[in-house]
């Protein structure tokens, strides 16, 4: 599956070109083509700290886009869900609605992901990106958004389930926090929540439409990554768990924020040979010989040396933050942090070019907001395609956020 | 400008002879093969032409047509050769060992059109990267857009999953080389040349017969449903691209068909010459006889 989808900011200027089936000319166009099917608009009143000291409304309207289906975003209370049509620019796929003073700090999300299948036969990568997914239920309601890489191995049903389900145990697990969040605790949770319900699912679903169906009666040689980054207004929560890797994109340098889970790490060797089990080299370092990764949601019969538990870092957001990626090791195999660090920062900062104002009303902010999520779909690809270009042979699946402020 | 082999002449006019049918699809791919050898050439002196900032694909366009033509007239005149024998398609004389090694149900995988389209695309990726990087466009395979990608990875698992449906199928047919009837066809046979009882002969040979027709009327219908299935990927790359990023495909694909074949001939020759030179006294006989 190659899903491809962006948020935007800004007043809405959501471009929904149906491209003419076939015809040349559309297709000969330098495209920026969202087929929009669905377009979820969320329109609330934002208050903004002003310079002058006076509370002062400003308008963002958040439109999330996304291609063929609608439930890859999540669609929180205040969110619509409005059809488009194909129309023109500018024109479609708005409403609004005036919410209190009392939502303080709301920013959206802008992101591009790019899933693609590439040199492999099998899509075995997966990708979640719920903006707004939840609130902090503590005193000053922080809105959070969530976005997660999953690498199968095995078969797609642990990756799918983790896509599917992982953003709604965190939450439960997020709101379930009733004084100051311990992210570690609440990450460390809500990843052996999902550890267990793929296990107790494994064991009861009929999965009619699996390719590992004839290979073990339980599933358990079915595994996958899980890297997932919450962002909240203040900090980055990335929790991860095998080969998948979130790097931030601070003032042009590349900050991993997660460590890669392999077997050869060497507090991964002494754990799991404390654990009693063996990294033996058979195509590289694996856990028994057979997984090339020491950590993972799933994997029943390599446990307890391969365990679900994630790493969970905390970063405290700068102004000086660009972007976050996060991407399965079909990018990372071939593409160093530095070079999609500077890929991507350099897609951001060639849109910043302000689009020249279309209707009135339409100011810098919001041109810059808008073109973002194009620069971080353009970002994406261009990762995706550099990942191609420079052999991966896996599922290649890249997500590109935005963290630049006040756009 | 010399006068190009003509294969839609050579066509016409073999279909209506009664020559063996290997020996005239062998002339015919070779005539398609320099066909295709000139075709490259206006490709690439297109792609050469190519101005980006002017519209030239008036140009580019009724060219790609003719060479997607082109392409059509060979499935054509394969799946009339198809027809009139189905078993011999499956072992091509025209084509060199090398090739025959990486065929599938008679011809190419069709996925190889992505897997081409990706290394294609992926090499000019790498040399314009500064260019894309700034979000400037490289009026090639560089350039492939968001939407493209989408679709190109769609259709690679739309292919993925109907290659999968024949091979599936062939799976069957070649399982069926054993099943109940031919078991037992055998086993009557033998038993007769056993006891030389002189039983109905013609009887058996008429079951044989039969037998074996319907076994090729699969293979026939497998070959023709592989072939559409090879037209119909290239035709739907074509459709995902622009004219000029087709051009750059249908130049990668010409090249690779024409240097893999050239290659395999080579090594053909190559081994043709070391088995000659280990059997002197044979040297005569053709590689064939020498080896069986």
């Amino acid at each position: 599956m190659a899903g491809m989808c962006c948020g935007v900011v800004g007043e809405t200027k959501t471009q929904s070109t149906v491209e003419p089936s076939g015809g040349r000319q559309g297709r000969r166009r330098r495209m920026e083509i969202q087929q929009l099917k669905f377009l979820a608009a969320a329109a609330s009143d934002v208050v903004m700290p002003p310079p002058d000291g006076s509370r002062k409304r400003r308008k963002v309207e958040s439109i999330e886009t996304i291609e063929n289906t609608g439930d890859d975003i999540a669609l929180s209370s205040d969110m619509k869900l409005v059809e488009v049509g194909p129309c023109g620019r500018g024109a479609c796929g708005t409403s609004s609605e005036t919410l209190g003073d009392d939502v303080l700090d709301m920013e959206n999300s802008r992101f591009g992901l790019t899933v693609v299948c590439g040199r492999r036969r099998d899509l075995e990568d997966a990708v979640a990106v719920k903006p707004s997914f939840c609130r902090t239920s503590s005193r000053s309601s922080e809105d959070l958004h969530f976005y997660g890489v999953y690498d199968g191995h095995g078969c797609s049903h642990v990756a799918m389930k983790c896509k599917d389900r992982m953003h709604e145990i965190v939450k439960e697990e997020v709101e379930n926090c009733e004084k100051s969040m311990d992210w570690k605790e609440t990450m460390v949770n809500s990843f052996s929540r999902m550890d267990k319900d793929i296990t107790e699912w494994s064991n009861s679903a009929s999965r009619s439409n699996c390719r590992c169906e004839l290979q073990t009666p339980q599933c358990d040689a079915v595994g996958s990554t899980a890297v997932v980054a919450v962002v909240t207004p203040e900090r980055i929560v990335v929790s991860n768990c095998g080969d998948s890797r979130a790097v931030l994109c601070r003032n042009g340098v590349a900050i991993p924020l997660s460590v890669d889970h392999k077997p050869d790490r060497p507090d991964e060797l002494e754990r799991i040979e404390e654990a009693g089990g063996r990294v033996i080299y058979w195509d590289g370092a694996r856990v028994l010989g057979v997984l090339a990764m020491s950590r993972a949601i799933g994997d029943n019969y390599l446990k307890p040396y391969v365990i679900p538990e994630p790493e969970v870092t905390v970063t405290e957001r700068t102004a000086e933050d660009e972007c976050l990626i996060l991407a399965s090791d079909g990018l990372w195999d071939v593409v160093s942090n530095d070079v999609a660090c500077s890929v991507a920062r350099m897609c951001l900062s060639s849109h910043e070019v302000p689009s020249p104002p279309r209707s009135p009303g339409s100011d810098l902010n919001v041109a810059r907001g808008e073109s973002s999520d194009k620069a971080c779909s353009d970002a994406s690809v261009l990762l995706t395609k550099l990942a191609l270009a420079r052999r991966s042979t896996d599922n290649v699946s890249v997500v590109v956020v935005d963290l630049r402020r006040n756009l | 400008m010399s006068v190009r082999p003509n294969s839609t002449a050579f066509m016409a006019q073999a279909m209506h002879v009664d020559n063996p049918h290997r020996e005239t699809f062998h002339k015919f791919f070779e005539c398609w093969i320099s066909e295709q050898n000139s075709y490259l050439e206006d490709l690439v002196s297109a792609a050469n032409n190519h101005n980006q900032t002017g519209n030239d694909d008036a140009v580019l366009v009724p060219l790609i047509e003719r060479v997607i033509r082109h392409y059509e007239q060979y499935y054509r005149a394969k799946s009339n050769w198809e027809n009139r024998d189905a078993v011999s398609m499956f072992s091509p004389t025209w084509r060199s060992k090398l090739e025959d090694a990486f065929l599938w149900i008679g011809g190419w995988r069709p996925t190889l059109a992505i897997h081409l389209l990706y290394s294609k695309s992926g090499i000019q990726v790498e040399a314009k990267l500064g260019d894309l990087i700034r979000g400037l466009t490289t009026g090639d395979l560089g350039d492939l857009t968001p939407n493209q990608i989408k679709r190109i990875d769609e259709l690679q698992k739309n292919t993925i999953n109907e290659e999968r449906v024949l091979s599936e199928k062939l799976a069957k047919e070649q399982e069926a080389v054993a099943d109940s009837s031919m078991v037992e066809l055998s086993n009557a046979v033998s038993e007769m040349i056993r006891n030389e009882t002189g039983g109905d002969d013609s009887e058996n040979e008429k079951k044989v017969d039969s037998m074996l027709d319907s076994k090729n009327n699969k293979l026939e219908e497998l070959l023709h449903m592989a072939d559409d299935l090879r037209l119909k990927t290239l035709k739907a790359v074509v459709e995902i691209l622009t004219p000029i990023q087709t051009v750059y495909f249908l130049i990668a694909a010409a090249e690779l068909h024409l240097r893999l074949h050239e290659w395999g001939k080579k090594r053909d020759a190559n081994v043709a010459e070391s088995i000659g030179g280990a059997h002197t006294n044979d040297s005569n006989l053709h590689v064939h006889d020498v080896t069986v």
